[in-house]
């Protein structure tokens, strides 16, 4: 498949939390968001099949839509992502395999509260995706770095995740 | 009184957050510039209570107990948020 094409959308309802630290569950003028919170890393799991139609080759870039709750100034937000395969014969789901986040670095919360803005993260074929390929079960972690791990995440109050799509590099 | 312990501070930093992400409320500042103004909030109020209770009338001053100092402070800046945040505080506010 060519590169750019939407490979997986997911939106709120479709999260698996885990058992703790989890992205909560809101509603902003009726539109379903995961809140995350803006001093301690929250995380969303979203589980999905890849494609037939993905090449393997190119790797994927995860699209991050979000809103802020009440920053839009001069501030930063950071955002994380994960692989797991969840294939034939390879992932005991009694314990989580997920590969090592991969990060935005600091994104520039949108001017405008209300506002939408989209984060993206790149990932390589193979390892760094934890090597889902096509047809392979998968789970994508999400995770705000509020604590600023890996960049500083500065913006006050929660960061609203609207929607997810994965595309193909 | 000594100031608030780091736990306490770090309530209302995480706190007033919540708080303003629930009413959408726009914040024109990053988290560690909100966390020097509780820091220095609770540093004001902790260097000025001496001030704060001399200017109290008496009897009031000399009658009523340190906790009820407090409360009549909150209240009377909460009031000056909204009614309704007084209200949050005590039950009704006539």
């Amino acid at each position: 498949m060519a590169s750019g094409d939407t490979l997986a959308i997911f939106t709120p309802y479709n999260n698996e939390p885990p058992s703790s630290n989890y992205a909560t569950l809101d509603t902003r003028n009726q539109h379903p968001i995961l809140d995350f919170d803006a001093t301690t890393d929250e995380e969303a799991v979203f589980k999905g099949i890849m494609p037939q139609s993905y090449a393997g080759t190119t790797g994927v870039t995860v699209y991050i839509h979000y809103a802020m709750s009440t920053a839009n100034g001069s501030v930063y937000v950071v955002w994380q992502a994960a692989f797991e395969r969840v294939s034939d014969s390879v992932q005991d789901i009694d314990s989580d395999g997920f590969e090592a986040f991969n990060s935005t670095g600091q994104v520039a919360v949108p001017g405008t509260l209300g506002h939408v803005d989209v984060a993206s993260i790149a990932f390589t074929d193979g390892s760094d995706m934890d090597s889902v390929v096509a047809g392979d079960g998968f789970r994508l972690k999400i995770r705000r770095d509020a604590d600023g791990t890996s960049a500083d995440d500065d913006a006050t109050g929660d960061a609203e995740l609207w929607a997810v799509e994965i595309r193909e590099t | 009184m000594a100031v608030l312990s780091e736990t306490d501070r770090q309530r209302i930093w995480r706190g007033i957050m919540r708080y303003w992400s629930q009413l959408f409320e726009s914040t024109d500042f990053s988290v560690a510039e909100l966390r020097a103004a509780v820091d220095a909030t609770d540093n004001w109020i902790d260097g000025n209570q001496g001030s704060f209770n001399t200017a109290l009338p008496d009897p009031f001053k000399t009658n009523a107990t340190q906790a009820q100092k407090t409360l009549l402070f909150c209240v009377t800046a909460a009031m000056r948020v909204s009614p309704a945040f007084a209200r949050q505080l005590i039950g009704e506010v006539d």
